[in-house]
């Protein structure tokens, strides 16, 4: 454990255990979401300009930051909502038949989905951003010729998918039926 | 160790086809995000969930093989996601505290 650390970059580091608050708006059917730390995460409905924000659901999830042990510096990576792996997409869809690609060539294709701004748009994850998450994850790889690759979400993917479906802990909270 | 040998040792049946993997430890968790800070590459993941967004997160650290407790087991889909990864999936219906005292015993540190 100690020597992996030694030779790592790039570590995360201020990790946060939290919820996605996940809320829509009766008026305009606006879905958004953001990340709460707080204890009791907050459920009551708010109005906030002509929009009342109503409460739609929560998942269990977490922030973290990466820190450049070279530099000192660190990178916040608070506009994260999760990572999508290309392997629970549908199988006619674009990013499953990349991922496939991709996997032909041992690299493992996730898509880094972001929280929606104030204005309900989809918040761009800076380019540097990904240049250190893409060089975090591989450098915790141990298993010869394996690669990561976190893309930014180039396909409108936050409006359309599940939250079930991104790399938060929504799915694990649910039943699951005994075989 | 490699996992095919404790596999035989604890007697843990396979889920997925088996993949010559090393262990280098073990990490217990039912929590994506808990697997994703905390885990290690290499470590062999103990735990109930069998959800596909745990071998989204398994590939994503580098897991070297998933230990399903309680005699749950993964839909063929989720199956069909780990043997794409090569994550070995082996499954107990022994309790994690179980497995735990067996891994130890074992010498899995």
């Amino acid at each position: 454990m100690t020597t992996q650390v030694a030779r790592s970059r790039y570590q995360m580091v201020n990790v946060r255990p939290g919820h996605v608050i996940m809320e829509h708006d009766m008026l305009s059917r606006a879905v958004r979401s953001y990340f709460s730390d707080e204890p009791i995460p907050p459920v009551e409905e708010y109005r906030e300009g002509k929009h009342i924000w109503h409460y739609a659901g929560m998942a269990q999830s977490f922030q973290f930051d990466v820190k450049d042990n070279q530099t000192g510096e660190t990178v916040a990576c608070r506009e994260i909502l999760g990572l999508l792996y290309y392997g629970c997409c549908k199988e006619d869809s674009v990013i499953r038949r990349i991922g496939e690609l991709a996997h032909e060539n041992r690299i493992s294709v996730y898509i880094a989905i972001t929280y929606e701004g104030a204005d309900g748009r989809e918040t761009v994850l800076a380019p540097e951003k990904l240049r250190v998450l893409n060089a975090m994850f591989n450098e915790r790889l141990r298993t010869p010729s394996k690669k990561i690759l976190i893309l930014p979400d180039l396909f409108d993917l936050y409006k359309t998918m599940s939250y079930g479906e991104i790399m938060i802990d929504f799915g694990l909270t649910s039943m699951e039926e005994e075989r | 160790m490699k996992l095919a040998e404790l596999a035989e040792k604890l007697e843990l049946k396979g889920v997925t086809r088996m993949f010559d993997r090393e262990i280098g430890g073990v990490y217990s968790s039912d929590m994506v995000s808990d697997v994703i800070a905390n885990a290690k590459a290499g470590d062999l993941l103990v735990t109930l969930q069998i959800h596909s967004n745990v071998i989204a997160a398994a590939n994503l650290v580098d897991i070297a093989g998933i230990i399903v407790t309680q005699g749950k087991l993964p839909t063929d889909d989720v199956v069909k996601m780990a043997e794409k990864a090569e994550i070995p999936i082996l499954s107990t219906d022994l309790s994690r505290w179980q497995i735990f005292t067996k891994l130890y015993e074992a010498g899995v540190r």
